[in-house]
């Protein structure tokens, strides 16, 4: 995975409950890496998960509320180092579109070896948009969160659900994503 | 807010980890950032490398594209050749460029004694040529399968710079002759030395050979051409001379008619003269007796004039010799139209086809042949001066129709008729010439337009009136087909296409 996302997870947990309570996490997890993260490098995924597990264990909340919250706050700080035509988006249904075709391939171009998640739009009318989340990561509800973070950006309310969910024993996820 | 020093001991060494961390993180991204400029110029390079690859491929593939159109072009062999030394000379930077042919170690002198320059083109160069000449295996008549390198020790200067080494190749041309492709180069700048190019090298190499092949073919293609159309000539005059041989044959066949239709009126005419002698003799007595009595000074009147024409029979005379003398005219007429006719028989003339009556042409064959039908034959002619002209040659086809009426003639043996009609569509005019004579059974009808191919007796034919004729009427574009029954009869019909 790529250092970005520890980098802003770092941010994150520090900005939350302060640089002592990730100090602690790394203490405690004991990471090939020790912690000592750079944008410009990639780290093995299983990392991440371990500190999500740790915050879960030390903060008393599910997994599902540590990865949804992490997606949430992490969207306007991907969007800021995000290449200058993502942010001509103002719809959310647009900016999801747009992932696939334009961010990823804007990543792909600075990250050849990138392993990104792949949208598969199954239905969409003007106000609900389903699409199929395909990721061996499987962060939907990561995903779910940066959905939210997205909506809160173009200043539309949005809930978005999940019809199939590959932690609810589904063999796929599907994220329905409705404005409200 | 105030810690107390056990508080402020782990702040401390939070950051004190904290900030490590950061500055690994630094360094580690710093690492990373040079490799990452170290993979850009590794790819730049390698990118300039490509480049440099490709802009030559790119000129290699000019190159072998322009040797090979030139290899296909219409260009003579030298021209080709001159092409070829030119475009690798500028392909491989050369100094000077040299074709030179040579017939058992030594040099032929053509065009070659020019050589090609950088600068100049084809020019001419004698002390270079020769210096070159001198230097190069002419002698050995090996065929090389590549380019040869041959290094000059001391590098010589001429004109158009400084050389050190000589590339050369050589392939087979016709007879005896085997043609050198040198070009002069400066190693150090040389093109040629240069490994990659050698391959472009070696292509165009193959396709000077078979540009070369395809040239020498052509002109022995050319030649054997000429040839034929030598042969062709050859046959055309065999020919005519063998259409004029069987004409001649027939015609001897017919001189015994001939004789005798000439003979006829040649022996009234005779005697004729005969009797026409006999008149001018009684024509001398009778002005002797005038004479006689005018000198015996007796009066010459009518009476007595009268009288002395009685006694010769003069009225009579007067009157016969009239008959005689216009039968003798009209006979001297057949004899002259007989002959006429056996001279446009006989006659070579051309092959030259003009607008013509058949009609014409059929009277005159049936004048020809009239002798041996005279008796127990009869003739029904239905082909009149209405029936429309063809494009045909009239000595020609006379020739086939004295043939046709000579066959049916011999097919009636007992007599029978002879008729000769016509029919007609848009397309073509159809001559059909019927006997009733004894007819022909398939196999013989299969092999009519066979020559040598007779039903005569030995000496009585030719065997090739027919194969000749058919050969005529192929000439004029017409087709001639048989229909036969044994003791029934043939109709031979002649299909000649129509003046459009």
């Amino acid at each position: 995975m790529k250092g970005i996302v520890f980098v802003k997870f770092n941010e994150f947990i520090e900005e939350l409950w302060g640089d002592e309570f990730w100090d602690t996490l790394l203490n405690e997890a004991n990471l090939p890496s020790e912690g000592i993260y750079t944008t410009v490098k990639s780290y093995d995924d299983q990392e991440l998960f371990t500190l999500i597990d740790l915050v879960v264990k030390k903060k008393n909340i599910s997994s599902k509320d540590a990865q949804f919250a992490f997606g949430k706050w992490v969207f306007k700080e991907l969007y800021n180092i995000a290449p200058t035509g993502a942010h001509d988006f103002k719809d959310v249904f647009e900016f999801l579109h747009a992932v696939q075709n334009f961010i990823h391939v804007e990543v792909k171009k600075l990250n050849p070896d990138a392993l990104l998640p792949e949208f598969e739009f199954l239905s969409e009318t003007v106000d609900t948009l389903s699409f199929h989340y395909q990721s061996p990561r499987k962060l939907c509800f990561f995903c779910e969160g940066i959905i939210h973070g997205l909506a809160e950006h173009t200043g539309q309310a949005v809930t978005v659900g999940q019809s199939e969910c590959e932690h609810k024993g589904n063999e796929r996820c599907v994220l329905e994503v409705k404005k409200v | 807010m105030k810690l107390s020093p056990k508080e402020l001991e782990t702040r401390v060494s939070v950051l004190e980890r904290k900030a490590i961390r950061e500055k690994k993180a630094r360094n580690l991204a710093e690492i990373q950032l040079e490799k990452y400029s170290l993979d850009i110029y590794e790819a730049n390079q390698s990118l300039k490398i490509a480049l440099a690859s490709s802009t030559q491929k790119q000129l290699e593939l000019e190159y072998l594209a322009n040797t090979s159109s030139n290899v296909a072009s219409d260009a003579t062999l030298n021209e080709m050749i001159a092409e070829m030394v030119n475009l690798t000379g500028v392909f491989c930077s050369s100094r000077y460029g040299l074709f030179v042919i040579s017939e058992q170690g030594n040099e032929v002198i053509e065009r070659t004694n020019q050589v090609w320059g950088k600068a100049q083109g084809w020019h001419k160069h004698d002390e270079l040529k020769k210096f070159i000449i001198n230097l190069l295996p002419f002698q050995q008549e090996k065929i090389l399968d590549s380019w040869n390198n041959l290094h000059i020790e001391n590098e010589s200067t001429f004109s158009n710079g400084t050389f050190n080494l000589i590339s050369y190749t050589n392939v087979t041309l016709a007879g005896n002759q085997i043609g050198w492709i040198i070009f002069l180069n400066n190693s150090e700048k040389c093109n040629q030395c240069n490994k990659d190019r050698h391959s472009a090298l070696m292509t165009s190499r193959e396709n000077l050979l078979a540009g070369i092949h395809r040239r020498l073919t052509d002109i022995k293609i050319l030649k054997r051409n000429a040839q034929l159309q030598d042969s062709l000539s050859k046959l055309k005059k065999t020919r005519h001379q063998l259409i004029q041989s069987e004409k001649m044959a027939s015609l001897g066949q017919l001189a015994a008619g001939v004789a005798h239709e000439i003979n006829n009126p040649i022996a009234f005419i005779r005697s004729n003269m005969e009797v026409l002698k006999d008149y001018l003799s009684d024509y001398k007595l009778l002005s002797a007796e005038i004479a006689e009595t005018i000198k015996k000074g007796n009066n010459l009147n009518a009476s007595a004039f009268n009288d002395i024409r009685e006694k010769f029979d003069l009225n009579y005379i007067e009157e016969d010799s009239d008959a005689l003398l216009k039968s003798n005219l009209e006979g001297l007429d057949k004899v002259k139209e007989i002959v006429d006719n056996l001279k446009g028989f006989s006659h070579s003339g051309n092959e030259i086809l003009v607008e013509m009556s058949l009609h014409q042409c059929i009277l005159s064959a049936l004048q020809v042949v009239g002798n041996i039908f005279k008796y127990k034959h009869t003739i029904e002619n239905n082909v009149s001066g209405d029936c429309p002209l063809i494009l045909g040659n009239a000595g020609q086809l006379q020739q086939v129709f004295v043939n046709l009426f000579v066959n049916a003639a011999y097919a009636m043996k007992d007599g029978g008729l002879l008729t000769i009609n016509y029919s007609q569509n848009k397309e073509n005019l159809i001559i059909h010439v019927q006997d009733t004579g004894s007819g022909m059974d398939n196999e013989t009808v299969n092999q009519l337009f066979t020559p040598f191919f007779t039903t005569k007796p030995v000496g009585s034919g030719t065997g090739l009136g027919l194969s000749i004729s058919y050969s005529i009427l192929e000439a004029h574009g017409a087709e001639i087909s048989v229909e036969s029954k044994v003791n029934i009869g043939t109709t031979f019909s002649l299909k000649f296409p129509s003046i459009s």
